[in-house]
């Protein structure tokens, strides 16, 4: 018993030592585990003193934080190359980036920014705008960049990242968000998609569409005409992406009144709701990921799939080489897919207002007086993740055209895709032109309080209308109690 | 064991029925439970390429270890991300171990002023949601100590959680009062009841704090993430979120990389399972 | 009497480390975000704004919607999830231990594959599709297609069920810690007056595992109620906020729509009802239970 109890002394005292070295100092607890790290170690250590050294001949350096996410496949490869050049390039700025994905960058960039220490540049999309606005943290970065620099972008999607006078970030793509095709089975519908590309159609002619790609095996549906991800929070990309062509392009008309509470609202629901009905789409659609709906295009099991990005075509692709070669890796039971982007369709008093996912990179600060000299730094560096070769990269990795000039320059100089269905192209063009227009009248309150009924009401009676759970009627109504709720009855739309 | 009843002779084959029955039970659970981890496992074998997402298939459709080199060379830090991690959580395991034990003895059977005071703070401090706690605890840690980073930043939120201490402090009510009085009785100091009566009575359950605050640390994911801001200093949850990408997923080497993360866990069970089935003889220490 | 004054030293020393960093990492944050509760919050200076938070959450009405969802969650969840973990613990007991550890491992340790693996297991099982793994299971019982997480029905059922296998694995181990402890001596005892089984379970083990019980329901509550991760991502609250939970409203006014202090302040409001539970078990157990 005694020589146990020694025993257990002693190692937890051993124990207790390692871990309060291991609190104690990071160097310490550094200690490399392996030959092979070892070498790392001594390597990364050895870059550390020469970036020193460098630094004391050059005087202190102007550190410029970002948090940015995997924009593209290969994004976050790429990124280090050119942070590298920037670096190299400008002696007295240094780039220092933190990546993650998606969703944990915007998480840790909400704490950051509650906790008062954002980073320098963040890329988000452009309704982030008015939240982040509103923790007063965002720069004003129109003062920093030259006419040139701010003449290089387009300007309505410039405009997509402004509020109010305020300019506050730069855009690196707008990425139209539409709906995509199976070519053979489009054909097999007897739909001449060439057209449908570049005219758009109406409602009805899309749901006489897909009433018709649907095919039956008995009595279950093989083929749906038209499958839209709708699971969780995904619902709101079917209800945002079609409502723009329901003549409503943004939550708000021209003259800031709140434009849900219109009765073009009670038609669109009821459309929408019909598609289901018609058994045009699957009954348990509320219930469908992004993951499960790429599965059934790439399966056989819809005609069309939304939300439809450009890239799509590549991953389509990429399965269709995998089948060809015989590689077993090809998704399980999938077919050849020919990926066709399509418009979406305009409803009754609506006309084509595509829907432009922009985002970009926006500037922060969590100071009160913020050194004027460092915010231009942020700013030339915003510029520089947003434009050029860093814009056309990216751009053509996603399939779409850069929105700056100096990028559309760098993009002609790029070795083009291989095979690129340069209908899809024209199409995407297309529907780049027919973006909605910015909106940077609306001032951030307003915008908040739209952005709550969104989450609060309309999103989950939406989920509850597409289940069937909920009628068009009743969550017409939700939403006009809401809405007068918030901004009275004179401040929404009567009509 | 005593619980069940023994059976003898001609009725044994009533014994070997009813555990049967009991057996054919607890294996459908079982495979139920160990459904995900089966299907983690498979994943793990397939090609790193982006095309389709996650695969759903019930049996493994291509066997290679191509996700796993894939995930090895995805960064340079992947090892450093096992290492972090492991540094991390043994410390905070030991620690909770050593810590919460004591001060559960202290709340279940030392009597002292505050002491019913002191343990309803900590139970109320669980029930305070951590998503609003989460921004003063960044606060401090970042903008008062600016301890992004480092170790102390990973490991000293959890140094001892009220969750553990709780957990000791009800286990150690139910050991019976007689023999922590007789062992003082017998002139015993407290820290010395505490290792050699309380401590080698509790190995079970301490056993069971260390598994569970150490798989707990492991796949902690949001703190070490907000925390550490350079490659180096993440944790293998953070740096397998790395994998997920917004729209595809190279689906393969993230399982790759959840396999490759949970083999510690299984060796940590597999170490400790002597102390797990140890049934406590209170009657032995008593005689 | 001197004695006892060494013993209480003691016992100050031995929670001096729990003492310390839970001033340090818990108290201070909890008693920053009650500050912040009568503010309005902003990162560059807030404004107190008094009782306006309170207010404006109890005038909510979609609070009270999520209380309720919160209120039946963890009301199911807790007792199933202990129930079934005790009877399985039971279950294992007549084995010999290589056996016993072997289920042990099957039931603990798929929850080392959390996070990753698990969601998209979750998501295949819950496919709404007949090709979803749980509508094939049924289909052979005849049971008719379901809509598991996209119908107003069914979502918090399915929520239900993953919780309790999430818990599954702890509370067994737990359970099995705790039932280890009881001594044979009171079996034999037991035996001796002719007990059968089920009254050994209800009058030696039931009461010689009352803490774990306290515990487990407890901790469960308190999960429960700050229940969060798994609405948000399988469900997003909808639908028509059949599964929106406190938890998540929290986090949505904190991040989403950055209101802090309002966040804050429902954090407050539900802790208070989480510590009346928790206080109503511990009354409910005080038989041979003392806090």
């Amino acid at each position: 018993m005694k020589r146990k109890t020694l025993r257990n002394i002693l190692t937890t005292t051993l124990l207790m030592a390692m871990v309060i070295s291991g609190c104690g100092s990071q160097q310490s607890a550094e200690a490399p585990a392996s030959q092979d790290d070892a070498a790392r170690e001594v390597q990364s250590v050895a870059s550390e003193e020469a970036q020193g050294q460098e630094q004391a001949a050059s005087g202190e350096k102007d550190v410029v934080t970002a948090l940015l996410p995997p924009v593209s496949g290969t994004y976050q490869d790429k990124l280090n190359a050119w942070v590298e050049e920037f670096n190299a390039e400008n002696q007295n700025i240094e780039i220092q980036v933190t990546t993650a994905s998606w969703e944990d960058m915007t998480q840790k960039l909400d704490v950051q920014v509650n906790a008062g220490s954002p980073p320098d540049i963040a890329f988000i999309g452009y309704d982030g705008i008015t939240k982040y606005l509103d923790s007063g943290m965002l720069v004003d970065i129109g003062d920093y960049l030259d006419e040139s620099q701010l003449g290089d972008f387009d300007e309505n999607v410039l405009n997509y990242f402004r509020n109010g006078d305020g300019l506050y970030g730069l855009p690196a793509y707008c990425e139209v968000q539409c709906i995509g095709g199976n070519r053979q089975f489009l054909e097999d519908a007897g739909i001449d998609w060439q057209s449908v590309q570049q005219n758009g159609w109406t409602y009805d002619e899309f749901r006489e569409a897909i009433q018709k790609g649907v095919v039956m095996d008995g009595d279950t549906v093989k083929t749906y005409g038209f499958v839209f991800a709708c699971s969780g929070v995904t619902a709101k990309d079917y209800f945002s992406i079609f409502v723009k062509n329901a003549g409503m392009p943004a939550a708000f008309d021209e003259d800031l009144k709140y434009a849900y509470t219109s009765t073009k609202m009670l038609d669109f629901l009821t459309d929408l709701r019909a598609l289901i009905d018609d058994g045009s789409m699957p009954k348990e659609l509320s219930a469908i990921d992004a993951g499960k709906r790429w599965n059934m295009m790439l399966t056989g099991q819809t005609m069309i799939t939304g939300k439809g990005l450009s890239s799509f075509e590549k991953s389509a692709a990429d399965n269709n080489a995998l089948l060809e070669s015989g590689d077993p890796n090809a998704v399980e039971d999938s077919i050849e897919l020919d990926y066709i982007v399509l418009p979406v369709p305009v409803f009754d008093g609506g006309e084509q207002n595509a829907y432009g996912a922009v985002d970009g990179y926006i500037c922060l600060t969590g100071e009160k007086d913020p050194d004027e000299t460092h915010l231009k730094n942020v700013a030339s560096v915003a510029y520089y993740l947003a434009s050029g070769a860093r814009a056309a990269e990216t751009c053509q990795e996603l399939y779409l055209k850069p929105v700056c000039e100096s990028g559309r320059t760098a993009y002609e100089e790029l070795t083009p895709i291989e095979n690129k269905n340069e209908d899809n192209t024209k199409a995407v063009e297309l529907l780049t032109e027919q973006i909605a227009p910015a909106r940077s009248d609306i001032p951030a309150d307003l915008g908040a309080e739209a952005i709550q009924i969104e989450d609060e009401v309309i999103v989950p009676k939406f989920q509850g209308l597409l289940a069937g759970e909920v009628s068009p009627e009743d969550m017409y109504q939700a939403i006009v109690d809401a809405a007068y709720d918030a901004f009275g009855e004179e401040g929404c739309v009567q009509d | 064991m005593g619980l069940f009843r023994k059976y003898h002779g001609k009725q044994k084959y009533k014994g070997i029925l009813r555990n049967c029955i009991i057996g054919i039970v607890l294996l459908a659970i079982a495979v139920v439970t160990l459904f995900p981890i089966y299907y983690m496992i498979i994943s793990s074998f397939g090609a790193p390429t982006e095309a389709g997402g996650a695969s759903y298939s019930l049996f493994p459709r291509t066997f290679t270890l191509a996700s796993y080199r894939f995930f090895f060379d995805y960064s340079i830090y992947s090892v450093r991300w096992i290492l972090n991690s492991l540094i991390v959580a043994s410390s905070v395991t030991v620690c909770n171990v050593i810590f919460a034990s004591l001060a559960g003895y202290a709340f279940a059977k030392l009597r002292f002023p505050g002491c019913n005071f002191f343990f309803f703070m900590l139970l109320v401090a669980m029930m305070i949601p951590y998503q609003v706690t989460q921004v003063p605890l960044y606060i401090l840690m970042a903008n008062t100590l600016h301890l992004q980073d480092t170790y102390v930043a990973l490991i000293a939120p959890t140094l001892v959680t009220c969750y553990n201490v709780f957990l000791a402090k009800q286990f150690f009510t139910s050991l019976p009062t007689s023999i922590i009085e007789s062992a003082k009785i017998e002139g015993c100091s407290q820290p010395g009841i505490v290792m050699k009566i309380v401590m080698p009575l509790s190995k079970t359950i301490l056993s069971v704090m260390a598994i569970t605050t150490f798989l707990g640390e492991w796949n902690t994911f949001f703190w070490p993430f907000l925390i550490c801001n350079t490659e180096k200093m993440q944790t293998i949850q953070v740096g397998l979120k790395n994998f997920s990408f917004a729209n595809t997923t190279y689906f393969a080497p993230m399982m790759a990389g959840a396999t490759v993360s949970a083999l510690p866990m299984f060796i940590l069970f597999f170490a400790l399972q002597k102390y797990f089935l140890e049934g406590v003889t209170v009657g032995a220490v008593k005689g | 009497m001197r004695k006892i004054r060494k013993d209480e030293i003691w016992a100050y020393v031995f929670i001096m480390v729990p003492l310390c960093t839970f001033t340090i990492f818990t108290l201070y944050p909890v008693v920053s975000a009650a500050v912040t509760s009568f503010q309005e919050y902003k990162p560059m200076g807030s404004t107190w704004v008094g009782l306006e938070n309170f207010k404006n959450t109890l005038t909510n009405d979609l609070f009270y919607k999520a209380l309720k969802n919160t209120f039946v969650y963890s009301i199911v969840t807790v007792p199933l999830s202990m129930f079934l973990s005790f009877s399985i613990s039971i279950m294992i007991l007549p084995f010999k231990k290589r056996i016993q550890s072997l289920f042990k491992a099957c039931y603990y340790l798929p929850s080392i594959a959390s996070g990753v693996a698990l969601s998209f297991v979750w998501k295949w099982i819950y496919d709404p599709l007949p090709s979803g793994l749980l509508n094939s299971v049924l289909r052979v019982f005849g049971i008719e297609n379901q809509n598991w997480l996209g119908s107003g029905k069914t979502a918090m059922a399915s929520l239900i069920i993953m919780a309790v296998f999430a818990g599954l694995g702890q509370n067994i181990i737990i359970y099995i810690a705790a039932l280890l402890g009881v001594d044979a001596t009171y079996y034999e005892a037991a035996d001796i007056d002719g007990a059968g089984f089920f009254q050994k379970v209800r009058y030696i083990v039931w009461p010689m595992v009352k803490p774990t019980t306290v515990f487990l329901a407890i901790t469960g509550i308190i999960n429960g109620f700050q229940s969060f991760q798994n609405a948000y991502l399988m469900t997003g609250g909808g639908p028509d906020n059949e599964t929106t939970m406190a938890g998540l409203l929290i986090f949505n006014r904190a991040f989403k729509y950055f209101e802090y202090g309002e966040a804050c302040a429902q954090a407050l409001l539900l802790a208070a009802i989480i510590a009346v539970l928790a206080i109503f078990q511990f009354r409910l157990n005080s038989a041979d239970v003392e806090y």
